[in-house]
């Protein structure tokens, strides 16, 4: 019923503030050809293409789909656009997936990307009106609320800032790369939506990551990262009892994928976990709402340094979301680091043995999920 | 010699009608009459402030036959001390406070909501406050809607509600 | 292949304009109706998508309010696709493959009546060298009105507010259901090139493509609806598909047209006025992408 689904390419851009050297097309084809490359691809050998997107509004272009077409190669083939606000890049992972594991494509380019400098993501977060909090203004207040409810330090934010800040230092790909940056730099700097600093927020980038999923047959013997399951859950924004903290959407997409990729114990039998965290304080919420840690004690791991690149689960190894941010891309990139690392292709910040990976993507008012886990060996 | 041209700066501008449905512009009306209200589900029973028309939860639309009133008074569940990023548009310069409150009888909270009168570093969960209306209501002064009719929320001088009434109702 | 049908069909009364409601108020009912019809609830589902367009509606992730329409509480599998109805269709129909659900919901929504369409439109054209020519809709039609040999239209096409919902189910579900399940025998989607000068602007390659992977010529069709919004468009999907007669489109329901098509297209097999059906959505300047479905008894 159901195809075995790889990942043969994987291909990402150089993630900078302004990529002032291609325009989208250009963006995008950099990650494209990446990713070909790695397959051992070429643009005639893709029988679809799924690209994902955060708001058009961030750059001014429409569904640009329809624009891009070109530049990916599609005259003739099928695209589509996925968008589901900050987590699409997962989801569009997703959904590429379901077209191969269905059998209706054999060869699919999954593409993710933000070319945020064209336009003002503020802006475009604000409904392009006055008054824009941006992202980090309506997180804010859950937060406190977690700061409150779990009793953490108020050091453990900064802690996941300075953590993934020099784990992208080994990630040529990554935006930030602050040398040097402490713990106490960080909880001395400026607040922006306090309790949350500049210096623990991601920043807003230029970008694009790309991904060649194919069914068994076409991977052969090649070097892959193998599909053991993918979860997509949204839930209600803004209802009396609504917890935004723990969200039962997270939860339900984590219990979803543990369950098809046969996982019981997340916390042991996870080797790397790359969680979308735009927000230092994000990750012990996570790593909670994910079930790497019971509730309340998320913050408990971070401090004991757990999720470290040396730690028994490291997390965000690749700088995360904190250090590379083209919205459109950022839940692929999750995705896209896990499917490295599986394949022992992660560089300088490989995790040795690592043959269990999480990805995760979230977006909207802490509402929208996307995950996958992906191993060395096939399902 | 001139050099490349690298950028081009294209501005779209593009208008659109903001419509008020009619859930919303009687709730809209009511505000401006000093008068909060939301809708009441038939058959959960939450009371939506502002109200949307239907209960998502059980998918049942509602009108005004679910109407009911709440106090502009509340308790403030959660907040953050906003330092306004400037951009094209932007109004704001002055940090300001946004918080999300539980008003007497609603059953969630009205978020992103400004509070004033307090210094900032005292502002703290479980605080009650109550609202500061602009205008006049019978000289017709007063704004429309939420943002419109009341200007910002200040402490009430009540004693602080303890954790457990607000900590399930950060939305 | 499973076997997948559209089961259930409903919209929002045709050539609204004006309205009052949001987009969420407009797919509350539209939503109740389609389940209403098969006797379902919401928690029968077990996959919904959903289609709209944040620059339609003049807000980023304007999206997000209609999932309130859903009831997507308990938390649901969903997704989204910013394109026309007819591809959360598609997405829906992918994923009921996977055979762990059985029963989908695809439905998307547009307000075109709050902003200058033709402006709205222009933006979606390349940001770099077409869209600073500002090419509306109706430029764009004569264009290829004239590349076809017919008469140049001109008016615009009359934008319109619209909601619709399609449920599709696989297998015994769908017998189920209802009646006569209209059974999608073959659905497939393609893009010509972007750049209406670097195409044959009086064929559309794409709908040619599509239509044959999807079977259009595997038998007689009874009926045919496609989002033709010009006399020349529909002449072009006639000769694309191999169809001697189609129904176009009245007015133009932005993101939703091409599932209204579909929907209505399904409708007629439902109902037992056809044995056999297509139904058309395009998107892009001059029928740039295109999307096939036929539906059997």
């Amino acid at each position: 019923m159901s195809e075995r689904v790889a990942v043969i390419g994987c291909g990402q851009t150089h993630h900078r503030k302004v990529r002032d050297d291609l325009s989208m097309a250009g963006l995008v084809r950099e990650a494209a050809e990446r990713a070909l490359g790695d397959a051992g691809m070429d643009w005639t050998d893709i029988d679809a293409v799924v690209i994902g997107k955060a708001p058009d509004p961030f750059e001014g272009v429409m569904m640009p789909e329809v624009y891009l077409a070109d530049a990916l190669g599609c005259a003739g083939k099928p695209i589509m656009r996925v968008h589901t606000a900050g987590s699409v890049g997962g989801s569009t992972a997703v959904v590429a997936t379901h077209l191969v594991s269905s059998g209706v494509r054999e060869r699919v380019l999954t593409i993710g990307f933000e070319k945020q400098s064209e336009g003002d993501t503020t802006w475009g977060l604000g409904g392009g009106r006055s008054g824009s909090v941006g992202a980090g203004g309506y997180f804010a207040p859950h937060m406190r609320a977690y700061i409150d409810r779990s009793g953490a330090p108020d050091y453990i934010g900064p802690a996941v800032a300075v953590k993934d800040r020099r784990n992208a230092l080994k990630n040529p790909y990554a935006h930030l790369k602050l040398e040097n940056l402490t713990i106490e730099t960080v909880m001395e700097s400026p607040y922006v939506w306090e309790p949350v600093r500049r210096l623990e927020s991601c920043p807003t980038s230029d970008g694009a990551a790309a991904m060649v999923l194919t069914n068994e047959r076409v991977a052969g013997s090649r070097n892959a990262a193998w599909v053991h399951g993918t979860a997509i859950r949204s839930e209600l924004g803004q209802f009396p009892g609504r917890d935004p903290v723990n969200p039962q959407g997270g939860r339900d997409c984590a219990a979803d994928v543990y369950a098809q990729a046969g996982i019981t114990d997340p916390f042991n039998e996870v080797d790397v976990a790359e969680i979308y965290v735009p927000f230092s304080w994000y990750e012990p919420m996570w790593l909670e709402n994910l079930g790497f840690a019971a509730e309340g004690d998320g913050w408990k791991l971070v401090e004991k340094g757990v999720t470290d690149i040396t730690g028994e689960l490291p997390v965000n190894v690749s700088g995360g979301v904190l250090s590379s941010n083209p919205i459109g891309a950022s839940g692929m990139l999750r995705f896209l680091e896990v499917a490295l690392q599986v394949r022992g292709l992660a560089g300088e910040h490989q995790i040795e043995g690592a043959h269990t990976g999480v990805g995760h993507a979230y977006g909207g008012a802490s509402q929208f999920f996307a995950m996958w886990v992906v191993r060395s060996e096939k399902p | 010699m001139s050099e490349p041209v690298q950028f081009v700066s294209q501005k779209v501008d593009l208008d659109y009608k903001v419509v008020t449905s009619p859930v919303a512009r009687r709730f809209a009306e009511l505000m401006r009459a000093g008068r909060i209200t939301g809708h009441k589900c038939p058959v959960c029973g939450r009371v939506y402030v502002p109200p949307k028309g239907f209960c998502p939860l059980d998918a049942v639309i509602t009108d005004e036959s679910n109407e009911v009133e709440v106090r502009d008074a509340g308790t403030l569940t959660s907040f953050t001390v906003i330092t306004p990023i400037q951009y094209q548009g932007q109004e704001e310069k002055e940090e300001y406070v946004l918080a999300n409150i539980l008003l007497d009888g609603a059953s969630g909270t009205v978020g992103q909501q400004r509070v004033e009168g307090i210094p900032h570093k005292d502002v703290r969960m479980g605080m009650r406050v109550k609202a500061v209306w602009g205008g006049d209501a019978d000289e017709g002064s007063r704004g429309w809607g939420l943002t419109g009719a009341i200007k910002h929320w200040e402490p009430s001088g009540e004693p602080d509600e303890p954790r457990e009434k607000y900590q399930d109702h950060v939305l | 292949m499973r076997d997948v049908a559209i089961v259930s069909f409903a919209q929002s009364t045709p050539g609204l304009t004006d309205v009052e409601e949001t987009e969420t108020q407009l797919l509350f009912p539209v939503i109740n109706e389609a389940l209403d019809g098969i006797g379902i609830t919401r928690k029968d589902i077990g996959f919904t998508c959903s289609a709209s367009c944040d620059y339609l509606a003049g807000a980023p992730f304007a999206f997000v309010q209609t999932l309130e329409a859903t009831g997507a509480w308990p938390p649901i599998s969903e997704s989204h696709v910013e394109m026309d109805g007819a591809w959360a269709l598609y997405e829906a129909w992918v994923r009921l493959q996977h055979g762990d659900v059985d029963v989908a919901l695809a439905f998307s929504s547009g307000i075109c009546s709050r902003a200058d369409i033709s402006e709205v439109l222009a933006i979606e054209l390349d940001p770099y060298y077409l869209a600073p020519l500002w090419l509306d809709p109706l430029s764009l039609g004569r264009l290829q009105a004239e590349a076809v040999g017919q008469e140049p239209p001109t008016e615009q096409p009359k934008y319109t507010d619209a909601a619709a919902a399609v449920i599709l189910a696989a297998g015994d579900r769908a017998r189920e259901l209802v009646g006569r399940p209209a059974w999608i025998s073959g659905i497939d989607h393609r893009t010509d090139a972007h750049y209406p000068g670097v195409r044959d602007l009086s064929k559309s390659a794409s709908a040619r493509i599509a239509g044959e992977q999807a079977g259009v010529d595997k038998a007689p069709v009874d009926v045919a609806y496609v989002s033709a919004q010009y006399p020349h468009e529909a002449l072009i999907l006639m000769d694309a598909l191999g169809l001697k007669h189609v129904f176009g489109l009245a007015t133009n329901p932005l993101m939703v047209s091409g599932l209204i098509q579909i929907g209505t297209a399904a409708d007629a097999v439902i109902k037992g006025d056809a044995s056999r059906s297509v139904g058309h959505a395009t998107a892009g300047p001059c029928l740039q992408q295109n999307l096939v479905a036929v539906m059997e008894s």
